[in-house]
C-alpha cells in the first residue's frame, strides 16, 4: 500500500498528476490511504460475522434432521463399529488424526461417542441392512436387526423382519395417540373434580371408565420384542413399545430421506421434549412463546398507544414532557434483567401474594399467584416493551401533517373525534410496527422470563379444556430458556447440541421474519408520508 | 356528522362531554403508564433503602476487602452461599461491579473498531444502493436474541477456540495487513463503493492463509503450544470461558447499535461542509478525519455510550459464555461474573427481605442508575449535535 496523501499538499500533488475531469462517484479511490480499506473492511468482517452465525445455524439446525448414512467402520484388529462421523481433530501427542464417530448404543457401551485413530481404519462400508433406532430410554441404537418377536411367541426372522417392524411401528404410533389424548385431556379434569370433593356420580362413572380404557389401551400395545445385535457383536432385547422411530438410512434414497427430514422437522416442531429436555420436540415451548408474547401484546397496546397519544397530543408541550420523553426513550435501554427484577419484586411477591393471602388461602403454603406465572411474565416484558411502542407510536403522530388535524377541527370535530376518526386511523400502521417490533423484542427476552415464571419443563400447557380454559398462574416454557436449559444444564451437551442448534434455528427464524416485517411496514409508511421520520 | 346533529345543543354537549371524558382518560392512561415505567427506580430504590440501617451488614464493608476465616489477607469476595457448613456467607460487592466492567470493556474493544469503521465507510464511500440494503441487515444483527448469541459463543466459539487459539490469534492479526494488501491489489480493478462486498471473498482468502500459517507459527515461536507459551511467559492461565469470548460474542451483539447511532451522527454533517472539503481538493478520508469527524465527534461518543450501556446490561451472553466465576483479575483468559448475571442465578433463590435479595436489588439499581444516566447524556448530546447540525447548515 502506497502511503500518499497524508497532508493536504500530497493530496493537491496527487490531484494535478490526474486527469482534471473526475465525477463524485466514479473517480478511482486512489490516494485514500489505509484507513479507508480498513474501514471498508470492518463492515466486510461484520457482515462475514452475521453470515457465519446465520449459515452456522441455518446447516447444524437443519442437518440435524437429515437421516445420514451410517458407516460400518473395520478397524485394523478386526474390530467394527457403526456410526456416523462427526468431527475430525489432530492426535493429542502424536502425528496423524482421529475422527469422532456417534455410535449411540448407550445401554451396551457406556457412552454415545467413539475417537478412532484414522490410521487405524481398514476399511468403510455402508451396508444397507444397518438399522437406526430412535428409543425413548437410551437414546438410538444403530446395529442390525436380528428378529421381532411377538407375544404370542411368532419369530420373524431375516429380511421379513424389517417390514414386519415398520407395520408394527405404525400401529404403536396410532395407540400412542390415543393414550396421550386420554391421559392429557379427558382423564385430569375429572381426576381434578373427584379429588376437590365436587364430583357428581356421573361423572366418577366418566373418571372410571376412562380410566379402564386407559389400562385397556396399554395392555392392548403390541408387546413385540426386537432382538437386535450390535456391529460389535452384543445382542440386545429391545420392547418394541420404547422404540420411537426405526430407519434404514443407507438403503434410502435421496427423495425417500428428504421425506424422512421432512418427518423429523415437523416431529421436532410438534412434539414435546423427551429425557430430561435432551431428545424431541419443542412444542410446549412455541406454545408457551407464543401465548406469553400474545398476552404481552394484549397488554402493551392499549397502554402503549395511551401514553404516545397522551405525550403526543393532549400534553403540554413543555419542559417536563421534553424531559419524560428522553427519560421514556432511555426506559428502552435499561437492561432487561432490571425489569425482571421489578417482575419479581412488585407483580409476584407483591401483589400475587396479596392476591393468594385474599383469593387463595385454602392452598396456602403452596402459591399460587405468588410465584412466576404466564400472567407475571407477559406483564413484565409488556413493561419492558412499552417504551418500544411508545416511541415508534410517536414518530407515526409525529409524521402526521398538522393541516390534517387543523382540517379536522376546522370542520368542528371535537379532540376525541379528530383523534378517533382522523389521527389514530392514520398511525395504524406505525403502531403495528412498534407491536411487531415488541413481540420481536419479547420473543428473544430469556433473562427477566427466568426471574417470573417460565420453567424447565412444564407437563401442563397454560391452556385446557378446563374452565377458566386459560391458566395465567401456570408456568410455561420457552423457546430461548429452552436453549439455555438443555445447553447448561443437560448431561451431555455434546449430543444435545444439534437439537438446540435447531431450536436456535427456529428463535431466530421467528425473530428475523418479525423484524423484516416491521422494516418493510416503516418503509411502506416512509414512502406513503413521503418523509423522514423525525427522531 | 349531519347538519341537525351538529346544530342541536343537546346532541353537541353530549359530543363535548364525550371530548372531556377521552381527554381525562387519555391524560390518566398516560401518566399512569409512564409513572408505572418510571416507578421501576422508585421500586428498587425503596426496596434497598433498608440496607443502609440493617444491622446485619455495613454498606462500606460491600465495598472493601475483608479478611475471612481461610484467607491469610483481606480480599474481595462474593460468596452468597457457602456449602461448607459454618462459613458466613461473603458479600463482596467489587468482583461482580469488576466482572460486569471488565466484560463491557472488552466487548467495547472488539465492537468499536467495526462500528466505527463500518459506520465511516458507509456514510462516506459506499455506493448508495449497498448501504440502502446495509442498514436493515445490521438492524437485524441487532435484533439477534442474546441467548442464541451466547450458545454459540459459550458451546461453539469456546471449544473451538480451545482447540485453535493458534489460529485464532493469528485470523486477528492478519486481517488488518491482509485487508490492506487487497486495498492495494483490487482498488484499479473494483469499486471502492462495493468494496463491502467483494472483501469477503478475500476474507475466506484470509482464513485459509491463517489455517496453512497457524500450525507453523506456533511450532516455531511458540514451542508448539501458544497456550503452555502463555502460561508460562505471560503468567496468563487460559479457561475455557473467558473475558475475551465475553468480549468477542457481545461486541458482536452490541456493535450494530454503534454503527446505527454513529453513521446517522457521520452522515447527517451538513453536506456543505463535505463538498466544501472536497472542493479544496481532500481525499475523501481527509474529508472524513478532518471535518466530519470533528464536527459528528459528540455523536460518535453517545453511539459508544450507548453500546457501553447495552454490554453493561447484557444478560445471557455473559451469563453463558462467561463461566460465571467471581474473581477479580487482570487477565482477560480468566473467567468472570457479571452483576446481571448474578441477578439471574440467585434471585429467584433468594429470600426475600433477606440481606442477599437486598444486595441483588443493589446490583440492579446500580444497572438501573448507570444506564439510565448513561442514555441520558447520550440523548442530551445527540439533540445538542442534532442543533449544531442546524446552525452548521444555515438554518435560522
Amino acid at each position: 500500500m502506497r502511503e500518499q496523501a497524508s497532508t493536504p499538499g500530497d493530496a493537491l500533488a496527487t490531484q494535478e498528476g490526474r486527469p482534471a475531469v473526475a465525477s463524485r462517484r466514479g473517480r478511482s479511490p486512489r490516494g485514500e490511504g489505509p484507513w479507508a480499506w480498513l474501514a471498508a473492511g470492518s463492515v466486510a468482517t461484520s457482515l462475514a460475522l452475521l453470515a457465519l452465525l446465520l449459515g452456522l445455524l441455518a446447516v447444524r439446525g437443519l442437518g440435524h434432521f437429515w437421516p445420514a448414512d451410517v458407516a460400518l467402520v473395520t478397524l485394523d484388529d478386526g474390530r467394527q463399529l457403526a456410526g456416523r462421523a462427526v468431527k475430525e481433530a489432530p492426535l493429542p501427542d502424536q502425528e496423524g488424526r482421529e475422527r469422532l464417530y456417534r455410535v449411540g448404543n448407550r445401554d451396551l457401551d457406556g457412552d454415545i461417542w467413539e475417537w478412532v485413530a484414522l490410521e487405524r481404519i481398514q476399511g468403510i462400508a455402508r451396508p444397507a441392512d444397518l438399522v437406526v433406532l430412535e428409543r425413548r430410554r437410551w437414546g438410538e441404537f444403530m446395529g442390525r436387526l436380528v428378529a421381532i418377536e411377538s407375544a404370542s411367541g411368532e419369530r420373524l426372522v431375516g429380511d421379513a423382519a424389517w417390514p414386519a417392524l415398520k407395520e408394527r411401528l405404525a400401529v404403536l404410533e396410532d395407540a400412542r395417540q390415543q393414550i396421550a389424548r386420554l391421559r392429557q385431556e379427558t382423564l385430569p379434569p375429572l381426576v381434578r373434580r373427584v379429588e376437590g370433593g365436587q364430583a357428581s356420580p356421573e361423572e366418577r362413572a366418566a373418571l372410571a371408565s376412562a380410566q379402564a380404557q386407559l389400562a385397556a389401551r396399554q395392555a392392548a400395545l403390541p408387546g413385540d420384542t426386537l432382538v437386535l445385535k450390535s456391529v460389535g457383536g452384543r445382542s440386545l432385547r429391545q420392547p418394541l413399545t420404547e422404540v420411537v422411530r426405526a430407519l434404514q438410512p443407507n438403503d434410502m434414497g435421496p427423495v425417500e430421506k428428504l421425506v424422512s427430514w421432512g418427518q423429523g422437522v415437523w416431529r421436532f416442531l410438534s412434539e414435546g421434549p423427551r429425557a430430561a429436555n435432551s431428545a424431541g420436540g419443542v412444542w410446549p415451548a412455541i406454545f408457551g412463546t407464543v401465548l406469553m408474547v400474545v398476552l404481552m401484546s394484549i397488554f402493551v397496546m392499549p397502554f402503549g398507544v395511551l401514553a404516545a397519544v397522551y405525550l403526543n397530543e393532549v400534553a403540554h408541550q413543555g419542559r417536563l414532557i421534553r424531559w419524560v420523553r428522553i427519560g421514556v426513550r432511555n426506559l428502552a435501554g435499561v437492561p432487561s434483567i432490571v425489569y425482571g427484577v421489578f417482575g419479581l419484586g412488585v407483580f409476584v411477591y407483591g401483589i400475587g401474594g396479596r392476591l393468594d393471602t385474599w383469593f387463595f388461602e385454602a392452598s396456602l403454603p403452596s402459591p399460587t399467584f405468588g410465584t412466576g406465572g404466564l400472567l407475571w411474565a407477559s406483564l413484565t416484558l409488556a413493561l419492558l416493551t412499552l417504551p418500544v411502542v411508545i416511541v415508534a407510536t410517536e414518530e407515526g403522530l409525529a409524521r402526521i401533517p398538522a393541516s390534517q388535524r387543523e382540517g379536522a377541527l376546522a370542520l368542528g370535530a371535537t379532540r376525541a373525534e379528530m383523534l378517533g376518526r382522523v389521527v389514530l386511523p392514520m398511525t395504524l400502521p406505525a403502531m403495528l410496527t412498534g407491536v411487531i417490533l415488541a413481540v420481536a423484542r419479547a420473543a428473544g427476552e430469556v433473562a427477566p422470563l427466568m426471574l417470573v415464571g417460565v420453567a424447565k419443563l412444564a407437563p401442563q400447557v397454560p391452556v385446557d379444556g378446563e374452565f377458566p380454559y386459560l391458566h395465567l398462574e401456570r408456568k410455561f416454557m420457552h423457546l430461548g430458556h429452552h436453549i439455555f436449559d438443555s445447553a447448561f444444564h443437560g448431561s451431555d451437551v455434546q449430543a444435545t447440541l444439534p437439537l438446540i442448534y435447531a431450536t436456535a434455528l427456529l428463535l431466530v427464524v421467528v425473530i428475523l421474519v418479525l423484524n423484516l416485517t416491521a422494516i418493510f411496514l416503516r418503509h411502506y409508511l416512509r414512502g406513503r408520508h413521503g418523509t423522514r421520520p423525525t427522531y | 356528522m349531519s347538519d341537525s346533529a351538529s346544530t342541536s345543543p343537546l346532541r353537541r354537549s353530549v359530543r363535548q362531554t364525550r371530548d372531556r371524558m377521552v381527554t381525562a382518560l387519555i391524560t390518566a392512561g398516560g401518566i399512569g403508564v409512564i409513572v408505572a415505567v418510571m416507578g421501576i427506580g422508585i421500586f428498587l430504590a425503596v426496596e434497598v433503602l433498608p440496607l443502609f440501617w440493617s444491622s446485619d451488614i455495613e454498606m462500606a464493608s460491600l465495598w472493601q476487602a475483608q479478611s475471612y476465616q481461610g484467607l491469610e489477607s483481606p480480599a474481595h469476595r462474593w460468596q452468597p452461599a457457602l456449602l461448607e457448613g459454618d462459613g458466613e456467607p461473603r458479600f463482596g460487592m467489587l468482583p461482580l461491579v469488576w466482572g460486569t466492567l471488565e466484560a463491557a470493556a472488552w466487548s467495547l474493544v472488539m465492537a468499536v473498531p467495526l462500528a466505527l469503521g463500518a459506520a465511516a465507510h458507509s456514510a462516506l464511500f459506499m455506493s448508495p444502493r449497498l448501504r440502502d440494503r446495509l442498514r436493515p441487515t445490521l438492524e437485524l444483527m441487532e435484533a439477534m436474541p442474546g441467548v442464541v448469541i451466547g450458545f454459540i459463543a459459550g458451546l461453539v466459539l469456546a471449544p473451538w477456540l480451545d482447540d485453535h487459539l493458534a489460529f485464532g490469534v493469528v485470523l486477528v492479526l492478519l486481517l488488518p495487513p491482509g485487508l490492506l494488501l487487497a486495498g492495494g491489489l483490487l482498488r484499479r480493478r473494483l469499486p471502492m463503493g462495493w468494496a463491502a462486498l467483494w472483501l469477503m471473498p478475500w476474507l475466506l482468502v484470509l482464513w485459509w492463509v491463517a489455517s496453512w500459517l497457524a500450525p507453523w507459527l506456533e511450532a516455531w515461536w511458540f514451542n508448539g503450544s501458544l497456550r503452555t507459551w502463555l502460561e508460562v511467559h505471560l503468567g496468563l492461565e487460559y479457561a475455557n470461558r473467558n473475558a475475551i469470548i465475553v468480549g468477542m460474542a457481545m461486541g458482536f451483539a452490541v456493535m450494530p447499535s454503534i454503527y446505527a447511532l454513529a453513521e446517522d451522527a457521520l452522515s447527517g454533517v451538513p453536506a456543505n461542509l463535505v463538498e466544501g472539503a472536497e472542493a479544496l481538493g481532500a481525499t475523501r478520508w481527509q474529508t472524513l478525519w478532518r471535518v466530519v469527524l470533528p464536527a459528528a465527534a459528540p455523536g460518535v461518543f453517545s453511539a459508544v455510550m450507548i453500546g457501553a450501556g447495552r454490554a453493561v446490561g447484557e444478560t445471557m451472553i455473559v451469563l453463558m459464555a462467561s463461566g460465571n466465576t467471581a474473581l477479580m483479575t487482570t487477565n482477560p483468559l480468566d473467567g468472570l461474573r457479571s452483576m446481571a448475571a448474578s441477578i439471574a442465578i440467585e434471585l429467584p433463590e433468594a429470600a426475600p427481605g433477606g440481606t442477599h435479595y437486598r444486595l441483588l436489588l443493589l446490583a440492579a439499581l446500580l444497572l438501573f442508575a448507570f444506564t439510565f444516566l448513561v442514555n441520558t447524556l447520550a440523548e442530551v448530546v445527540r439533540s445538542r449535535l442534532r442543533r449544531r447540525y442546524r446552525r452548521l447548515e444555515g438554518a435560522p
